[in-house]
C-alpha cells in the first residue's frame, strides 16, 4: 500500500522545522547571526536546601535531578513506571515492554549487540548538551550510520515496486536535473550582477553537481555505482535510471533526509544501547527516584506545590518548594489540578505523536551480503524504513529495525494489531526490499508509543501556529510549578530538546534563589 | 479545591487493595484521576458508570464487538485493554476498581440550543429516563453527568456504523437506529447540551 507523503510529513521525517525557524537558520548559516547554543546553567549552591519534586524520570527529569542535587537542593523524582528513561528505552534479552493492551517481553538472545532502541537512537554532533553529559557520565559513544548510499529505495509506484539502490536514485535524478539546467541556463538570460564569467562558473557548478560529461550531458556516473566490480577490467558505468520512473516516486520528499541538520553525518550512538545515557544519570541520581508512583493531582500553593500520587493502591501527598513536571501534556489533562484555565487549555491542544517501531532479531546479517553495513533503506509502504545495525558488523546475528512510522495513520494501523499480526504485516512489506526477509526473523518487539503505559504518545506534534499560540504560556511557570520535557521545547522528539527545557527551567529556579539571597 | 474529594477516598482505597494494589492504575492513566475522563486522549469518564454497563463494554471490546473499525481511533486503543482484562481474568475486578473511585460531575465542554435539545430528547426518555438516569432492564445506561464530548462522539459513531453495527451487538442495534434519526451535527450538540442540564 502506498501513501502520499505530505510536506508536513517530510518535515517531521527529517526532524526539521519550517517557517521562521528555517529562515532564522538560513540567517545563521550566512553568518548574519551567531549560533546560540543551549547553555548549561551554573546553579548557585544553596545555603539551606529547597525541596524539589520532579515528576518523571525521563531525560529532562534526570538532567534536573543531576544538576539540582549537586547544588544543595533536596530532590525526589516520582516516576509512574517501573523503569527510568521515559522514551529513552532500549530493549534486550528479557526486557519488559509495558504496552497497555499488549504487554510484551523481549526474547532477543542474551548478547551485547542484540538490543533495540525503541525511542531515540542517534545523536548528531551539535547536540552538545547531551554529548557533554555523555562525556561527564562516561557513556561511551560510537559512530551511527544514518545515511547509506548502498541501502535500498522501494516504492510500488516506481519500477513496479522493485527496489533500487539509494545512490542510483539520488545521483541519476541529480544528473538528469543538472543536464536539464545546463541546457536551459543561457548566457543571455543572466542579467544584473551576473557576468559572463559567472555563467561559466555556474555551468561548471552544474556539471559537478550532476557529474555531467564535457558536453554537459548526463551519461551516468560512478556515484551511482558501477556495473562491474572486478577491478581487473575497465569500469563500466551503469545505465542511468529513467527519470520518468524516478519522478513517479514520493521518495523525492525524503531523499534529503540524510542532509538535514539533525540527520546528517556524523551521527553517534552509545555503545550497548541508548539507555546507557539513562544508566549514566541513574548511577548519580538513581537513589532519588521512586518508581510506580503515578501522579493524580497537582495543587499549586501560595508557597510551593502539593502533589498527590498513587503508590501501592494508596494516595500519598507530598509537598515541595518547586515542582518540575515532565508528565506528557495529554496525560496531565486527565489529572486533577488547580492550574489557571488558560494554561491547562493548552494540554489538549498539542496532538500526541503516534510513532511506531518494530525490531527483529535476524538469524543472519543477510544485508551485509548485499553490501549494506548500517544505514537506512526507505520504502513508501507503512513500515517506511529498515535500519541496519552499525554495531556488531560481521557477527552472525543482528537486530534490524523492521518498521519506523512517522505517519499517524500508519502508526494507528500497526497499533491496533496484536504483536504477531504487526510482525506479519512488517515482514510482508520488508519482503519487497529483501526477498526472503521473513525467513531470517527469529523474534521481534513492537513499540506503539501512543499505547505505551505511562506515555500514551511519542513526541508532541507541535506546528508553527500551535507554537505561536501555546508555547510561551506552557513554558511559563505557574507559581513554583514548571512544565518540562521535550514537549516544552522547539526540538520535540530529541533528547537535546528535553535537556534544553530542563536547563531553561533550572535557570529560572536559580534566578529566584539568587534573588532571594540578594533580598 | 478540586483535590479535596480525592483525599476523602484515599483511606478507603488504601484499606481495600493490598497485594497488586496498583494493577489497575493504568485505567487512571488514560481515563484520568478517579477515571473522571481525559479529553486529551479521548478517554471518557468511567467513574459513576453502572457496573453492568462497564462489564458489557469491556466484554465487547475484548470480543471485538466494539473498537474494531479503523475510524474508531479511541475505541481501537481500548480494544486490546479489554482483551487483556478478560484474558487475565481481571474484568470484574477492573469494574469493581472503577466503582470505588470518586466520581465527579464533569464540566460541560460544549454549548448548544438546550430547548431544541429537550425536544429531541423526547425520543430518548423511554429508555434512558427523563433525568438521564438510565434503565438497566432495558440495558440503557445513564447519560447524565457523563463526558459530553464522549456522548457526541458515540452518537456520531452510531450514525457512522462504528458502533452498534456488529450483529452481536443486540443492545447497540436499536441505539444505532435511533441515533440515525438525529439529522445533523447541530441536533447532536443540542441534545447533548440538554443532557448536560440533567441531574
Amino acid at each position: 500500500m502506498n501513501r502520499a507523503v505530505s510536506r508536513r510529513d517530510f518535515l517531521h521525517w527529517a526532524g526539521a522545522v519550517g517557517g521562521s525557524t528555517a529562515v532564522f537558520r538560513a540567517a545563521v548559516g550566512l553568518g548574519i547571526l551567531p549560533v546560540i547554543a543551549n547553555a548549561r546553567p551554573q546553579l548557585a549552591t544553596l545555603a539551606k536546601p529547597k525541596k524539589v519534586l520532579i515528576l518523571g524520570a525521563g531525560i529532562s527529569g534526570l538532567t534536573s535531578a543531576y544538576e539540582l542535587s549537586a547544588k544543595g537542593y533536596d530532590v525526589q523524582i516520582l516516576e509512574a513506571s517501573f523503569r527510568a528513561g521515559g522514551r529513552n528505552m532500549t530493549v534486550r534479552h528479557g526486557s519488559r515492554i509495558d504496552e497497555t493492551g499488549f504487554p510484551q517481553v523481549c526474547n532477543f538472545d542474551d548478547d551485547p549487540d542484540l538490543y533495540f532502541n525503541c525511542g531515540p537512537a542517534r545523536i548528531p554532533g551539535h547536540h552538545q548538551a547531551l554529548l557533554n553529559y555523555c562525556k561527564e557520565l562516561e557513556v561511551e559513544l560510537e559512530p551511527f550510520i544514518n545515511d547509506n548510499r548502498n541501502a535500498w529505495v522501494q516504492d510500488d509506484l516506481m519500477y513496479g515496486g522493485k527496489p533500487i539502490r539509494a545512490r542510483e536514485y539520488l545521483n541519476d535524478s541529480r544528473g538528469f536535473v543538472a543536464e536539464l539546467l545546463a541546457k536551459s541556463v543561457k548566457k543571455d538570460d543572466l542579467t544584473g550582477p551576473m557576468t559572463a564569467a559567472d555563467w561559466e562558473r555556474l555551468r561548471e557548478y552544474i556539471r559537478q553537481f550532476g557529474d555531467l560529461d564535457p558536453q554537459f550531458k548526463y551519461i551516468g556516473t560512478s556515484r551511482s555505482g558501477v556495473a562491474n566490480l572486478d577491478y581487473v577490467n575497465p569500469e563500466i558505468l551503469k545505465k542511468p535510471l529513467s527519470p520518468s520512473e524516478l519522478l513517479k516516486s514520493k521518495f523525492m520528499l525524503i531523499m534529503s533526509f540524510g542532509e538535514t541538520d539533525d540527520q546528517a553525518a556524523m551521527m553517534m550512538e552509545p555503545v550497548g544501547g541508548m539507555d546507557r545515557v539513562v544508566s549514566g544519570f541513574m548511577r548519580k541520581v538513581g537513589h532519588l527516584v521512586q518508581f510506580e508512583s503515578q501522579v493524580q493531582a497537582i495543587k499549586v500553593l501560595n508557597k510551593g506545590v502539593e502533589v498527590t500520587y498513587r503508590r501501592d493502591g494508596a494516595y500519598v501527598k507530598a509537598r515541595a518548594d518547586y515542582v518540575l513536571n515532565c508528565i506528557p501534556m495529554h496525560l496531565l489533562a486527565g489529572i486533577e489540578h488547580n492550574f489557571p484555565k488558560e494554561y491547562a487549555a493548552g494540554f489538549t491542544e498539542i496532538p500526541r505523536g503516534k510513532l511506531f517501531k518494530i525490531g527483529f532479531q535476524m538469524k543472519e546479517r543477510f544485508w551485509e551480503r548485499e553490501g549494506i553495513y548500517g544505514g537506512i533503506s526507505w520504502t513508501l509502504q507503512d513500515i517506511q524504513q529498515l535500519w541496519y545495525p552499525a554495531h556488531g558488523i560481521n557477527r552472525k546475528k543482528g537486530v534490524i529495525l523492521g518498521a519506523y512510522t512517522f505517519d499517524q495513520v500508519a502508526g494507528e494501523k500497526f497499533a491496533r494489531l496484536a504483536p504477531a499480526e504487526r510482525f506479519k504485516l512488517a515482514i510482508a512489506q520488508g519482503e519487497k526490499i529483501h526477498p526472503g526477509y521473513g525467513g531470517y526473523v527469529e523474534t521481534g518487539v513492537s513499540v506503539a508509543w501512543h499505547q505505551m503505559n505511562h506515555m500514551l504518545g511519542c513526541a508532541a506534534q507541535w506546528e508553527e501556529p500551535l507554537y505561536k499560540q501555546w508555547f510561551k504560556t506552557l513554558q511559563t511557570p505557574v507559581g513554583n510549578h514548571w512544565l518540562m520535557g521535550d514537549q516544552v521545547s522547539y526540538h520535540p522528539g530529541w533528547q537535546e530538546g528535553a535537556i534544553a527545557s530542563a536547563h531553561h527551567a533550572l535557570s529560572e529556579i536559580d534566578a529566584r534563589e539568587r534573588a532571594a539571597v540578594a533580598a | 479545591m478540586r483535590t479535596r474529594n480525592l483525599f476523602a477516598v484515599a483511606a478507603l482505597l488504601a484499606a481495600g487493595t493490598a497485594g497488586a494494589a496498583n494493577e489497575f492504575d493504568h485505567c487512571l492513566l488514560c481515563h484520568g484521576a478517579n477515571a473522571n475522563g481525559n479529553y486529551g486522549i479521548r478517554a471518557p469518564k468511567l467513574s459513576g458508570m453502572e457496573p453492568w454497563y462497564l462489564t458489557r463494554q469491556l466484554q465487547y471490546f475484548a470480543a471485538g464487538i466494539r473498537g474494531t473499525p479503523a475510524e474508531d481511533i479511541a475505541g481501537h486503543e481500548m480494544g486490546p485493554v479489554g482483551l487483556r482484562a478478560k484474558n487475565e481474568g481481571k474484568l470484574e475486578a477492573a469494574v469493581a476498581f472503577i466503582g470505588k473511585l470518586d466520581s465527579k460531575r464533569p464540566a460541560p465542554t460544549l454549548s448548544g440550543d438546550v430547548a431544541h435539545g429537550k425536544k429531541l430528547y423526547a425520543t430518548c426518555v423511554s429508555c434512558h429516563g427523563a433525568k438521564g438516569e438510565g434503565n438497566p432492564t432495558l440495558a440503557a445506561p445513564a447519560l447524565a453527568a457523563r463526558s459530553d464530548w464522549y456522548l457526541v462522539q458515540q452518537l456520531v459513531n452510531y450514525q457512522k456504523g462504528l458502533r452498534g453495527a456488529d450483529e452481536r451487538d443486540t443492545y447497540g442495534a436499536p441505539m444505532r437506529a435511533i441515533a440515525t434519526t438525529l439529522p445533523d451535527e447541530k441536533a447532536i450538540t443540542d441534545v447533548v447540551a440538554y443532557i448536560n442540564t440533567l441531574k
